[in-house]
């Protein structure tokens, strides 16, 4: 069985289709890359697989090792095992990364039927972390992503990655505002996570990214549909080229 | 003693002859209704001396002449409440329940999520508990220890006979028994609370609190709290519980009154959780408090911090009244309304030495159907020179039923003086919901750690096992208001 | 707590009888009352005030400043006086005069309502070229006076109009002006409206302007207060169609012991409407300045953005200033602040000044010209922005010579 399937799938934003029937497996250990030009739905696939309010699914199904994703809510969603990062992360004033954190990692451990993880521990493995990530620490002090740049944000988001050990990862225009230094660091940090049981699925608009997170499978997405289909070539190939065919076709 | 023996006797003859009710003096309780008689037999009952009988009649009699004058200007609407109708001693003592199985199951179930102790929780509810209460003897403890150190820490119906000089000296001074309408109340019919005497130079090193007197509680309705810090002294006071109380008391009207002598610090902490009513706002407390600060000495400094989630109403200004050059007034206020609670709350900060200098940080929450205003008064006297202030207020309105309301007086006499205010209104972002949920937490979580967030810069100057708990109210509290 | 009243004071039957006229039957506001906490009015009740006697006035006072090219219409005492005016309005304003409605609202505009002679109306259907210069003055005569102008201006759909009102008055005999401007801004139309009050030193000025804004309507006001003995503007605005913007602003310069209040209360109705406040003061002598600002979003009233600042500066020991900014929210996706603050002159803002080889006075004068600029500096018109700028400088020399003095 797919870690994760999507089948045909028809989304719509106040009442205009996006996606278009989009049909997709990600197998365990996976990387598929979504690749394609502004506009084309790539942001709204990642936020109907993530549960966001305002998308509304017409037709089609998302399974999670079979189980229906789009029953439900996107809290449920995170627990199972699916983990958004965000191409805009949120700030939030007054709650620190750390207690951020804590409340997400005990979230799942719930889930898990595992007791809240101890505050000595906790801090342990942040430490960890942080330093598998080459972050400093005292990151984690301060509120979430409140006055973080755009290479500490993405970083951020790959440290929660970390943490929460998610089964799969969608990566939102990770690369976006980012310099060539925080590119590999975000790109290291996701790599180090790449394992047999778990899969990515990494949305960009440049091929950029695909040279440090070297991707299985990459898709070409034009006008709400997956027009093209390819080994990590297809990306090299983009990049030389431009989407200017992909999109007369769809059109 | 022997003029309070006579002075009951007299009250017996009077209730007798005159009004035709008897009142066994041996009895806990006075009928239904306020007069001199009951004033009368509530000192009696606490064997008070004639100064405090007196007292209280002189603000018995002021408060007749209030009728009039309940306030109206706050942001709050309730039933005119008919004070004959209430008792003023001893109110009939709810029953004790026999068991946690004839609890609202609503009531046990926040308290297993504040993770209160099953015996503790009985207390609470109001069940009958033979077994003795932990705190209690660890408090007894403690009190011993305060005493070697000179501490005075004890109920105020103790200190009248104890430290009469005390008492005598500081009881009215900072808020006179002609204040309010509410506060006169409380002068007349107070029918116990605190009193705390701190000496000079003392740092005392543990928090005071109300807690390790919770089995002589039942004093709720009317109490009365004197906080004396003598100079060069430092005393941080804990008030109230995290717990909501079963409380069937309509009405609250308590006063505390702080006095800081020169260099002496008081830290004065309260986490209000009473009773807020049901979710279509019927019953629930009233509550009108008096609290107020004087930093008479210089250098004094006196630092308010409420978290105010529980109650119907909620009508309080813990205000400073600085007059010791160089002195130093702060409050810090998270108030929570949800569902009908409506809450008007603030401080006042009366600037009247040189170099006073005071700190307003307010976050309101309004959810539900509620109400939420602060109301609050900087006052800069002619000769507060060099004097600062700055407040800021903000309020986080969850839902579109609500109100966050903002009502800030500023009146400055002095051109030295720095006044500074900022006020904002702001939602919980759907974005930020969701960034929430997407890390696998469910929406009162998200909630209460966006709100906690909101909140911090006050629930951070509560001592750290309060802070804890009021974090988890805080979540609490909002159940329910988002979805 | 019932809110007292000021009963005892002479606008009852005596002033009626006088202009023949029904008379008033309410009252004064008293200090009790929450709006006028800071603004007691018992002066001005001890005062016996008579209607205007046939006051000769035959020119416009020269302290008036002349706007280029603006039609000019002058009101002594309250009533229209064709021989002082320039009523060439020019396209797209219409100008008549009418019978004031007795109507509800508050004491004062009742006051005005039962005593104002006839209102000054402007319909304005298109876009104004000309500036329309509202000139007030009041003029007692051998006894205390009172007037009651009544301004009412409609702009239709789409129309555009400047206003700009000067309230002055002649020595002598104390007057007490009570005007009320009643302002319709249509949809999509825009209002511009500069205020200046520099009444006599001994004079009173209760002024209410009672505005409403329509849909995609702009109102732009800026009132300046100057002088008199006790000044009140209060202006209400009801924002009442969506994408009404309105932009209110202000500024005082009070000397001696002159007491200034402005009172304004913005009523978000309507989802998606703007509004901005920026009002600053300085205070010198003794005087009195007082700013309250009530801004209301009803519970409709949603992306509601509603901002407010009052600061004011010191430039004595002895004045005082009351501000109570107040905010009142009922709907939950809206962005409104408000920010207060009161200080002196920085004194190394002065240093500074002072280090560049400028005489104190001069540099005082300047740093209270920044100060109050960025309240002035809102006026959109450049020609009135620099008048209003000149009256500032003015104040400023007069307090200048009167502090050496």
């Amino acid at each position: 069985m797919a870690l994760l399937e999507i089948k045909n799938l028809y989304a719509s934003v106040a009442g205009k289709e996006i996606l278009k029937g989009i049909t997709l497996k990600l197998q365990p250990g996976e990387v598929h890359a979504i690749m394609g030009p502004n506009g084309t739905g790539k942001s709204t696939l990642s936020n109907v697989i993530a549960g966001r309010d305002g998308y509304e699914v017409t037709k089609g199904e998302v399974l999670l090792d079979g189980e229906d994703v789009l029953a439900m809510a996107a809290d449920e969603r995170a627990r199972a095992g699916i983990f958004l990062a965000f191409q805009y992360p949120v700030e939030i004033p007054g709650v620190t990364t750390s207690a951020f954190l804590k409340t997400a990692l005990n979230a799942k451990r719930r889930q898990e039927g595992k007791p809240e993880i101890d505050a000595m521990e906790f801090l342990k493995l942040v430490k960890a972390k942080t330093a598998q990530l080459g972050m400093p620490y005292d990151m984690i002090k301060r509120a979430l992503n409140v006055g973080f740049s755009g290479g500490e944000k993405k970083r951020a988001e790959v440290l929660q990655m970390t943490m929460l050990e998610p089964r799969v990862a969608i990566l939102d225009e990770t690369d976006s505002g980012l310099d060539i230094d925080a590119l590999r660091v975000v790109s290291e940090g996701v790599n180090s996570l790449r394992s047999p049981d778990r899969a990515f699925l990494v949305i960009t608009h440049y091929q950029r990214l695909l040279d440090y997170i070297v991707p299985d499978h990459v898709h070409v997405l034009a006008h709400g549909r997956i027009v093209a289909s390819g080994g990590k070539e297809l990306a090299l190939e983009l990049e030389a080229e431009g989407y200017a065919k992909y999109l007369n076709a769809a059109a | 003693m022997a003029v309070t023996r006579e002075t009951a006797a007299a009250v017996k003859e009077v209730e007798q002859y005159k009004y035709g009710f008897v009142t066994d003096i041996e009895s806990d309780k006075a009928p239904k209704g306020l007069n001199e008689d009951i004033i009368r037999f509530i000192s009696a009952k606490k064997n008070e001396p004639e100064w405090m009988l007196e007292y209280r009649l002189k603000a018995y009699r002021y408060w007749l002449t209030l009728s009039d004058e309940e306030p109206a200007w706050a942001k709050l609407h309730f039933p005119k409440i008919n004070y004959q109708d209430s008792y003023y001693y001893a109110a009939p003592k709810r029953e004790k329940l026999a068991s946690l199985d004839e609890v609202d199951p609503k009531l046990l179930e926040t308290y297993k999520k504040l993770g209160i102790p099953l015996l503790e929780q009985q207390m609470l509810a109001g069940v009958a508990v033979d077994a003795v209460f932990d705190s209690v003897s660890v408090a007894t403890t403690y009190k011993k220890k305060l005493e070697e150190m000179g501490v005075i820490f004890s109920p105020i119906s103790e200190a009248v006979h104890k430290h009469p000089e005390l008492v005598k000296k500081y009881l009215g001074s900072v808020v006179p028994y002609s204040d309010n309408f509410y506060a006169t109340l409380n002068a007349a019919v107070f029918t116990d609370g605190s009193f705390v005497y701190i000496p000079k130079g003392l740092r005392c090193p543990m928090e005071l609190s109300t807690y390790f007197r919770i089995n002589e509680k039942n004093t709720g309705q009317f109490e009365r709290t004197l906080i004396i810090a003598d100079e060069g002294s430092y005393v941080s006071y804990l008030e109230g519980c995290t717990a909501p109380q079963r409380d069937e008391n309509q009405l609250h009207a308590a006063v505390v009154e702080l006095i800081a002598l020169d260099d002496a610090e008081i830290k004065y902490s309260t986490v209000q959780n009473w009773y807020p009513g049901d979710a279509d706002g019927k019953g629930g407390i009233f509550n009108f408090v008096t609290k107020r600060g004087a930093c008479r000495g210089k250098n004094s400094k006196i630092m308010w911090t409420q978290v105010e989630t529980g109650s119907a109403i909620t009508w309080k200004y813990p205000s400073c009244i600085l007059q010791g050059d160089n002195s130093v007034g702060e409050f810090y206020s998270v108030a929570i309304t949800n569902n009908r609670q409506q809450a008007d709350t603030g401080t006042k900060m009366i600037h009247l030495g040189k170099g006073t200098r005071s700190k307003i940080i307010s976050k309101g929450i309004s959810a539900g159907h509620a109400d939420n205003t602060y109301r609050g008064l900087v006052r800069i006297g002619a000769k507060a020179d060099q004097a600062r202030n700055y407040t800021q207020c903000d309020s986080l309105l969850i839902g579109d039923k609500c109100g966050a309301h903002t009502v800030p007086y500023i009146e400055t006499r002095n051109p030295t003086a720095q006044t500074e205010h900022e006020a904002t209104t702001s939602k919980i972002g759907d974005d930020q919901l969701f960034y929430c949920m997407q890390r696998g937490m469910t929406q009162e979580e998200a909630v209460s750690l966006i709100v906690n967030g909101f909140c911090k810069e006050v629930l951070q100057t509560l001592p750290m096992e309060f802070a804890v708990e009021a974090q988890k109210l805080v979540g609490i509290s909002l159940e329910g208001s988002v979805g | 707590m019932k809110p007292s009243l000021i009963t005892e004071h002479s606008f009852g039957e005596a002033y009626a009888k006088r202009l023949g006229v029904a008379p008033w039957r309410g009252n004064l506001p008293g200090p009790k009352v929450e709006e006028w906490r800071f603004t007691p009015l018992r002066s001005l009740a001890k005062i016996v005030f008579a209607p205007a006697d046939d006051v000769d006035v035959d020119a416009v006072p020269r302290t008036v400043p002349v706007i280029p090219g603006a039609a000019r219409l002058v009101l002594v005492n309250g009533a229209y006086r064709k021989e002082l005016s320039d009523a060439n309005l020019g396209k797209g304003v219409e100008f008549s005069q009418g019978k004031v409605a007795a109507k509800e609202g508050s004491s004062l505009i009742a006051l005005n309502a039962a005593y104002a002679p006839e209102s000054l109306a402007l319909h304005v259907t298109g876009a104004a070229k000309k500036i329309i210069h509202i000139i007030s003055i009041g003029a007692a005569g051998a006894a205390p006076t009172a007037l009651h102008p009544r301004i009412t201006v409609t702009a239709e759909a789409g129309a555009a109009v400047t206003l700009v009102e000067s309230h002055v008055g002649l020595p002598g005999e104390t007057y007490f002006s009570n005007p009320v401007a009643s302002i319709t801004v249509g949809e999509g139309a825009t209002v511009r409206r500069y205020v200046s009050v520099d009444e006599d030193s001994e004079a009173f000025h209760l002024a209410t302007s009672l505005v409403k804004v329509a849909g995609g309507g702009t109102y732009e006001a800026f009132h300046l207060g100057l002088g008199g003995a006790l000044t009140r503007q209060e202006v209400r605005i009801a924002l009442t169609g969506e994408n009404a913007s309105v932009r209110l602003n202000g500024a005082y310069a009070l000397s001696g012991t002159s007491h200034h209040d402005f009172t304004t209360v913005m009523d978000h109705v309507m989802p998606s409407c703007a509004s901005s406040q920026v009002f600053k003061g300085v205070v010198d002598g003794e005087s009195h300045g007082v700013y309250q600002g009530r801004i209301h979003v009803a519970r409709d009233a949603q992306k509601t953005d509603a901002r407010q600042v009052h600061k004011a500066l010191f430039l004595s020991r002895g004045p005082q200033i009351d501000c109570k900014p107040e905010l009142e929210i009922y709907a939950d996706d809206v962005q409104c602040a408000h920010g207060a603050a009161t200080g002196e002159i920085d004194p190394n803002h002065m240093f500074y000044l002072e280090a560049r080889g400028i005489d104190p006075e001069p540099a005082r004068a300047l740093l209270v010209e920044g100060f109050l600029a960025d309240a002035v500096n809102e006026m959109s018109d450049e020609v009135v922005r620099d008048i209003f700028g000149v009256a500032i400088g003015t104040w400023l020399k007069r307090r200048a010579v009167g502090s050496h003095a």
